[in-house]
């Protein structure tokens, strides 16, 4: 059988993935109104909804990119003369392309368990379809998973960097650009494959969960990129310019043959002339084998892909489940902690939903690290140490309508359980209340011997923490009457993200205002400024909890 | 709470004048019947005919157009939290968690239910060894088969001892020695207290050895209701089988006929 073949299957099976993605009609819920070619052509505009969202910020990324490069008095500002225009250049490229892979990368981590448990492929294999057929389709439908958001980085990034620093700059990002996509396809497969050999089928138990969130920690700190690299860049361009300074060195080449570095020097070249980045011989043979070399990788990438995702689209049914018998032991807790512990043990096994417990923590980890780069007890470390609180209450509170998500897993199943949407609300805010505590606590430890008042630091994480149980309450609160009077569950970045974006905006103004209050009266002092916060955060949970607890069933 | 909740000789379930409907299509059209206590009754239908429907009312996963549903006479519209500690459902498709093992879910469902733990582990052992379940008790539910699946499902319904069970064609995918330990099981089940037990099924030798009445639906419509003898007394028909009484009352006898015809005439 043709391409064109497996295009039609990839195609039919992309209406069913989009409807298992929007409506979980495999977790058991029931179809809502209107007729099935309506609710199937609703999935597919809601699908390529999210995805415009994605390319929409994959799009803003080129364009802040872009204005970077014609931006040269910046560059002046920052680093003077000492960062020649190609090493900047090359620089913003790197970032861009960085961030291009995080962000495709880190969609491809949100969609694949959708795309798993849609059960498409397997839907597919008993047909009477020929092996090449199956793995092309197989591999568009994948495909079909990134297409919009992957075109934007291909066309669209170039296009813009071109209007920006000149069309051949633009062509000679296109090698950069291809990598990109190709390599976020590879990891977002090889990951998704980790996944379901290591963590999804890892059995239950104290140590293997303790395991299990080990390897989701490594394996999240790449995907970490994308917000990692806003903290590193300045030390990154700094680094740069003593690169550029010192002249050809062994740390140069090294860091010319390091992806998207490699890739990221060819539109430098363009733009600044042969000598812009003052290669030498080595340079140049180091820059040609690695960029032939990349390529090369990208183009295995992509056939490694199309090879693999079939595969890995066929989840074990079984097999997994050997092993000893076990002694049957249940400890029930109250349902609030129950829907607590259920999370954390689904989010052990589901990395998408890892990552969004793990990401304020991780932040916080980054930015107190950052502590170190100041004098101890001074008043720069003590302001960093607050603003990795501050970042982790907000991303708490920003993912938290993501905490909802989980609810799709037996959703349906849920339902019919005696667990009052009050105990739900309450388990999903508890969960955020603890990141916050936990990114908190994580700050103070790595920072005890740097900053210079610990009481005062434990009392901003404690008058900050009303204001992100009121905000995660009022985002949850509005998800589940939605979700209750709709009949939707939300899923995953592809099956109504705009909802979750949307109720993230009055929880992170409900989370931000204490912040604001303890800027004003910091004016009187750090005492005044923290009872201003800590007066603001009660108020907020006041107004807030009897409206979203107070009627029983929310 | 033990599960062994306080219950009258009220029934355990009434259904009066329900409609269940998706967009333009009913289906489920004023349907009516109870559930006595100490028995089980047998949800029978074509695919399509409403059993699932109506099943979803009862434990609340879809509004009714029009109708009661009460469980021991609390209407599950005004008191659903109260309906649902009451009821045992298993779902027709395997709705579990899939990345919790099934000794996490259960865990769940026992802390949900109010249970105590050893209570619940010593009920959940029990099921455990009846149904051969050791070995996969700690493996993720993704990773196992459907009929360990649907165990998991029966063990999660019947962990609260409820006094309704409301089972969705629930011997899907057993094997053979479950399936009989199910069968015993549900007739003692019923046998104790004032529990009933609403069953669907295509199977109609199963319901003929488990149901004392059944209930026939066809395209949302009851068409017939009663125990054996009284359906076969209402086609006078007196050593017909459940399936022939059910292909009668349904009129898809003639086109069971027209179909064989038609399929081995090609042959």
């Amino acid at each position: 059988m043709s391409w064109r073949e497996a295009l039609r299957l990839s195609d039919v099976a992309f209406a069913e993935l989009s409807l298992q993605a929007i409506y979980a009609f495999r977790q058991g819920n029931v179809a809502p109104g209107g007729s099935g070619p309506r609710i199937v052509a609703r999935a597919r505009r809601r699908v390529v909804q999210s995805k415009a969202i994605v390319s929409f910020v994959l799009a803003l990324l080129a364009l802040a990119a872009a204005l970077a490069l014609r931006a040269v008095r910046l560059r002046a500002v920052f680093f003077g003369a000492t960062l020649p225009p190609a090493a900047f250049e090359a620089g913003v490229v790197t970032a861009l392309l960085s961030l291009d892979v995080a962000f495709l990368w880190w969609t491809g981590m949100q969609v694949l368990p959708t795309f798993l448990s849609s059960g498409v492929l397997p839907v597919l294999e008993p047909l009477p379809i020929d092996d090449r057929t199956l793995e092309r389709t197989a591999g568009l439908l994948y495909l079909r998973l990134f297409d919009l958001p992957a075109l934007t980085v291909l066309v669209v990034t170039p296009i813009v960097l071109g209007l920006a620093a000149g069309p051949w700059v633009g062509l000679a990002l296109v090698p950069g650009v291809v990598a990109a996509v190709a390599f976020s396809l590879g990891l977002s497969l090889l990951t998704g494959r980790f996944f379901v050999r290591r963590v999804q089928g890892s059995r239950g138990g104290g140590g293997r969960t303790l395991l299990r969130w080990v390897y989701l920690v490594l394996w999240l700190v790449p995907a970490f990129a994308m917000f990692a690299f806003v903290i590193v860049a300045p030390s990154f361009f700094t680094t740069l310019a003593v690169l550029a300074g010192a002249g050809p060195s062994t740390a140069a080449h090294l860091l010319l043959a390091a992806f998207p570095f490699t890739l990221a020097a060819l539109p430098a070249l363009v733009a600044s002339g042969p000598s812009g980045l003052g290669l030498d011989p080595v340079g140049w043979e180091t820059l040609a084998a690695a960029t032939a070399g990349y390529l090369a990788l990208a183009a295995w990438s992509l056939v490694w892909v199309f090879g693999s995702v079939r595969r890995i689209g066929l989840v074990p049914a079984g097999g997994m489940a050997s092993g000893p018998g076990v002694r049957v032991a249940l400890k029930p807790q109250r349902p609030v902690l129950s829907v607590l512990t259920k999370d954390l043990r689904v989010a052990s096994r589901t990395p998408g939903f890892a990552f969004l417990v793990l990401l304020p923590v991780l932040d916080a980890v980054a930015i107190g690290l950052l502590t170190f780069a100041r004098a101890p007890g001074g008043s720069a470390a003590f302001g960093i140490a607050l603003a990795a609180v501050v970042t982790a209450a907000l991303l708490a509170t920003f993912f938290g309508p993501a905490f909802f998500a989980v609810e799709v897993f037996a959703y349906a199943y849920g339902r019919t359980l005696p667990l009052p949407d009050r105990s739900l609300l309450a388990g999903k805010v508890l969960l955020v209340a603890m990141l916050f505590l936990v990114a908190g606590g994580t700050v103070l430890g790595i920072t005890l011997t740097r900053i210079f008042d610990p009481v005062l630091f434990v009392a901003f994480i404690a008058a900050e923490l009303p204001a992100v149980v009121a905000a995660s309450l009022l985002e949850l609160g509005i998800l589940f009457r939605r979700a209750r009077s709709k009949g939707l569950p939300i899923t995953n970045l592809y099956s109504g993200a705009w909802i979750s974006f949307l109720v993230a905006i009055p929880g992170l103004v409900v989370a931000g205002l204490p912040l604001v209050a303890f800027d004003y009266a910091l004016a009187g002092g750090l005492e005044l400024g923290l009872l201003a916060m800590a007066a603001v955060a009660l108020g907020e949970l006041g107004i807030v909890a009897p409206l979203m607890l107070g009627r029983g069933d929310v | 709470m033990t599960g062994e909740s306080p219950v009258s000789r009220v029934a355990p379930l009434t259904i009066e004048g329900l409609t269940v409907a998706y967009g333009p299509n009913r289906a489920v059209d004023r349907l009516s019947l109870s559930v006595r206590p100490g028995e089980i009754y047998g949800l029978l239908g074509s695919n399509g005919a409403g059993k699932t429907s109506t099943i979803k009312s009862i434990v609340g996963l879809v509004r009714p157009l029009e109708g009661r549903i009460r469980v021991f006479d609390q209407d599950v519209a005004e008191h659903g939290l109260d309906a649902k500690r009451k009821i045992g459902y298993v779902p027709e498709t395997s709705l579990l968690y899939d990345a919790l093992t099934p000794r996490e879910f259960l865990e769940f469902v026992a802390s949900v239910r109010h249970l105590d733990a050893a209570v619940a582990s010593q009920r959940c052992q029990s099921y455990v060894t009846a149904f051969r379940l050791e070995a996969e008790f700690e493996a993720p539910i993704l990773t196992l088969s459907n009929g360990t699946r649907q165990k998991v499902l029966l063990i999660a319904a019947l962990l609260h001892e409820p006094p309704l069970l409301v089972l969705d064609e629930p011997l899907n995918s057993l094997d053979p020695r479950s399936v009989r330990i199910m069968k015993e099981l549900l007739v003692g089940y019923v046998a104790r207290g004032h529990r009933g037990i609403l069953f669907s099924t295509h199977t109609m030798e199963v319901a003929e050895q488990l149901c004392h009445r059944v209930g026939i639906l066809d395209r949302g419509l009851l068409r017939a209701e009663g125990s054996l003898p009284a359906l076969r007394a209402q086609v006078k028909s007196g050593d017909a089988t459940l399936e022939d009484l059910f292909l009668q009352l349904t009129e898809e006898g003639e086109g069971v006929r027209a179909a064989v015809e038609a399929l081995t005439g090609r042959r």
